[in-house]
């Protein structure tokens, strides 16, 4: 087994935080002291940007009262449901697309094109087929996380070595044991990858459709503080979203990267 | 049997299946309408909706999104990777930014800069801007040591290694990152015309949508669908005809 | 010509086994009428120069390639797919990187549903035999080329197949791993009376190993001789020094050699038509 010579260099004196967290922690300061100065400048409309203090105390607000969970809940609610329908029927099409070459040659540029195209486009019909609640949001969010998973899989079927196929057909393994014990292991590398980004894309077609049309939800929360102009509040609720949305793609990617340390 | 006819024979049949289902009143007509009306609609909402001048509208949002995500991104990777430390710090706070869902910000965009194209093309902006600087770093650090060692062996200075040996290879990595974010850009400019109601295609679906024209609605679809596919195929074929290079 | 032995006591035969395949620049046979047959605890090799069509022929009788002419049968019964007494082991490397060592060896036995204690039992006593006890627990990434084609060879042992049939396991390895796997694939053979069919193109493997050893020609690969091979059982590496071993080995090579240098022929042929033109 090959093992990598790490190169190490020895400091003379080690300092006690290095010039990178410096460095951070200097950008950092010097962005929060501009936001707080043209908080008070009055150079801006009054509250486009408000003083560091305010948003502070909008944060507590917001974390602090039921309300704010209960609609966190009804979105991951509609994200993890999206998340699900999307995910399963992306990895079965995948899989299927990725095991036959003909249906992939007559389907697959289908996904491949149409991909890239921004969902929310289609927030109209899903409000026609299933309505203003819930549902026409996760029918969103489930449209949109489709598609990368789908490709993802595909070509993940595509790249697992054959010779693993051939193990599997020669121990006469049912086609439900390929799937199960040799595709899917053999594929988890794509699979994490393509419900990172269904996660990603599931989660902004989910809240962009709840800022248009709904009365629940964190994307509601975030459009109503802007129609009643409450600022802090509004900028309090993109930090927690963003905070929320970086710490569940690096969850997941995790969940993929930790396998890595037992294999090759 | 041709499998690309197979794809485009299934199309077809689907979509007479549908017209079928909805003409025997299967499905309400006011819910789907038939594929045949929906065709149909195609003359009347070019004209009477001016496609023509919407889509002027929405590409030229995208262009100037894109010049300015392709002149900050570009230079903003170069100094990225110019300075180490810059990059060690950074670096992770921009792969961030592009997992983090930035569209969701268009109303404060909205406040800041008013119901207009310049928020549009604002959100546009930042939402392509990740991934042309981490492609470019990427292809900055990966230029091959013995390109790098040849321009040391004609002691070049700094300014010519970098313009000479460093940029050209890695052009075409950048150009990957600038195709990504051209392409993050529009759905991101369609999806925002759409939201704030104001703009060229985005805005159309959602004027036709709120008047219930249901035939036009499902047009102006096809319509974006139509041209964010066309655009996605001809930044492919700009980029295999940049890769030849290589 | 074909061994007159009767194939009544035989457990394996393959009769008149004819493979064409479709090629660019038209069809080619890659075997033509190949008929053999393997006895219960035999030890063949089928040995060729590359291109005889010896790795197409192990997927025929593997039941992994359907388009062939000729009948294979397994105790009397005619093979359509691959047949539960057949027991394959390929030239590539096939562990799977996602399962322990046990995990993997224990896969035949998962796909039957075995309970998973006996399982794990089973799988260990598999293990054992091919040596590689205390790494149960390891993972195909942190073993050596040689370790993996072993736990390979366990996990097609775990199935107990009737016939064993190898597509040259250990032609990845350097020669001193070779000559000691090969011992272990005799002691585990001799052990347990395992039917194998092994294809190779290692004359000293083959000899080596093997109770008999079916030597092919170059495409269109057909049975140019049988040899018996009678050098005394019990057989270790050590076997490779002696006189007989020697003898037996040029014979064969004096077969080989003018198949393969056909074979040379045939390529540098094809490079040109095919390359020379571009210059």
């Amino acid at each position: 087994m090959a093992t990598t010579d790490r190169l190490t260099r020895s400091v003379a004196a080690e300092p006690l935080v290095s010039p990178v967290t410096l460095l951070r922690i200097a950008i950092i300061l010097a962005v929060l002291a501009i936001w707080e100065f043209l908080a008070h400048s009055g150079l801006l409309y009054r509250d486009v940007v408000p003083s560091l203090f305010a948003i502070g105390r909008a944060l507590y607000d917001l974390l602090s009262h039921g309300d704010y969970y209960f609609n966190l809940g009804v979105t991951a609610a509609e994200i993890g449901t999206a998340l699900l329908i999307g995910g399963l029927s992306g990895v079965a099409v995948g899989i299927l697309l990725g095991a036959n070459r003909f249906l992939s040659k007559a389907f697959e540029s289908y996904l491949y094109y149409l991909g890239p195209t921004p969902k929310i486009i289609f927030f109209p019909i899903m409000i026609m087929w299933f309505g203003v609640g819930p549902g026409s949001k996760i029918a969103l969010g489930t449209l949109s996380c489709f598609f990368p998973v789908a490709l993802s899989v595909a070509a993940g079927m595509r790249q697992i070595d054959k010779v693993l196929i051939r193990v599997g057909k020669s121990f006469r393994a049912s086609t439900w044991q390929m799937i199960t014990k040799i595709y899917l292991p053999a594929m988890r590398h794509p699979i994490i990858n393509g419900v990172r980004l269904g996660l990603g894309v599931a989660l902004i077609g989910t809240l962009l459709a709840e800022t248009k049309l709904s009365n629940k939800g964190i994307g509601f929360l975030i459009i109503n503080a802007y129609s009643t102009f409450d600022m802090p509040r509004m900028y309090a609720m993109l930090i927690v979203l963003f905070v929320l949305a970086v710490g569940a793609n690096a969850l997941v990617g995790r969940l993929g990267g930790l396998e890595d340390i037992k294999r090759t | 049997m041709s499998p690309a006819l197979v794809g485009v024979g299934a199309l077809l049949v689907a979509l007479l299946i549908v017209e079928l289902l909805i003409q025997l009143n299967f499905i309400s007509r006011f819910i789907v309408p038939p594929p045949s009306e929906i065709v149909g609609s195609f003359g009347r909402v070019i004209v009477e909706e001016h496609v023509f001048s919407r889509f002027l509208l929405t590409l030229g949002e995208c262009l100037t999104a894109g010049v300015m995500l392709t002149v900050f991104g570009i230079a903003g990777g170069v100094l990225m990777h110019r300075f180490r430390l810059l990059q060690q710090a950074c670096e992770t706070w921009v792969a961030a930014m592009a997992a983090a869902p930035l569209v969701l910000a268009y109303p404060l965009f909205m406040v800041i800069f008013g119901r207009n194209a310049w928020t549009i093309i604002m959100m546009g902006f930042f939402a392509a801007l990740p991934p042309v600087i981490l492609k470019t770093i990427e292809g900055m650090a990966n230029t091959r040591k013995v390109l790098v060692n040849v321009g040391r062996s004609f002691n070049l200075t700094p300014t010519q290694q970098f313009w000479k040996i460093m940029f050209p290879a890695a052009l075409p990595t950048i150009f990957v990152g600038v195709r990504l974010g051209l392409i993050f850009a529009l759905i991101n400019i369609v999806g925002v015309e759409f939201l704030i109601n104001y703009g060229g295609l985005g805005q159309l679906i959602n004027d036709l949508a709120e008047r219930y024209d249901l035939a036009g609605t499902y047009a102006a679809i096809c319509f974006v669908i139509l041209v964010s596919v066309l655009f996605f195929m001809t930044l492919e074929k700009a980029e295999r005809w940049l890769r030849p290079i290589d | 010509m074909p061994s007159n032995a009767s194939a009544n006591d035989a457990i394996l035969v393959a009769d008149d086994i004819v493979v064409r395949f479709e090629t660019p620049e038209g069809p080619i046979t890659a075997v033509d009428n190949v008929s053999l047959m393997v006895r219960p605890g035999e030890f063949l090799s089928v040995i060729g120069p590359s291109g005889c069509g010896k790795s197409t022929l192990f997927n025929v009788i593997g039941g992994l390639l359907a388009e062939h002419q000729g009948v294979v049968t397994v105790a009397g019964e005619t093979i359509s797919g691959p047949h539960k007494s057949i027991g394959m082991v390929f030239q590539e490397e096939s562990t799977f990187p996602w399962r322990t060592v046990t995990d993997n060896v224990g896969f035949p036995l998962e796909l039957v549903g075995m309970p998973k204690a006996q399982r794990i039992d089973r799988a260990r006593h598999f293990i054992k035999m091919v040596g590689l006890d205390g790494f149960e627990n390891r993972y195909p990434g942190e073993l050596s080329g040689g370790m993996r084609q072993r736990v390979s060879l366990a996990r097609t042992l775990a199935s107990e197949p009737k016939i064993l049939l190898m597509d040259e396991p250990f032609a990845a390895l350097d020669e001193q791993t070779r000559l000691l796997l090969g011992d272990k694939v005799l002691q585990i053979q001799q052990q347990l009376k395992q039917t194998t069919l092994l294809i190779t193109h290692n004359i000293t493997e083959a000899v080596q190993m093997s109770d008999r050893i079916l030597v092919m020609t170059y495409r269109p690969g057909k049975v140019k001789r049988i040899v018996d091979i009678n050098l005394p059982r019990p057989r270790t590496s050590e076997i490779v020094g002696s006189e007989a071993f020697g003898r037996y080995v040029a014979q064969i090579w004096s077969d080989l050699r003018e198949e393969a240098s056909r074979g040379m022929q045939d390529e540098e042929k094809h490079a040109l038509e095919h390359h020379g033109a571009a210059s």
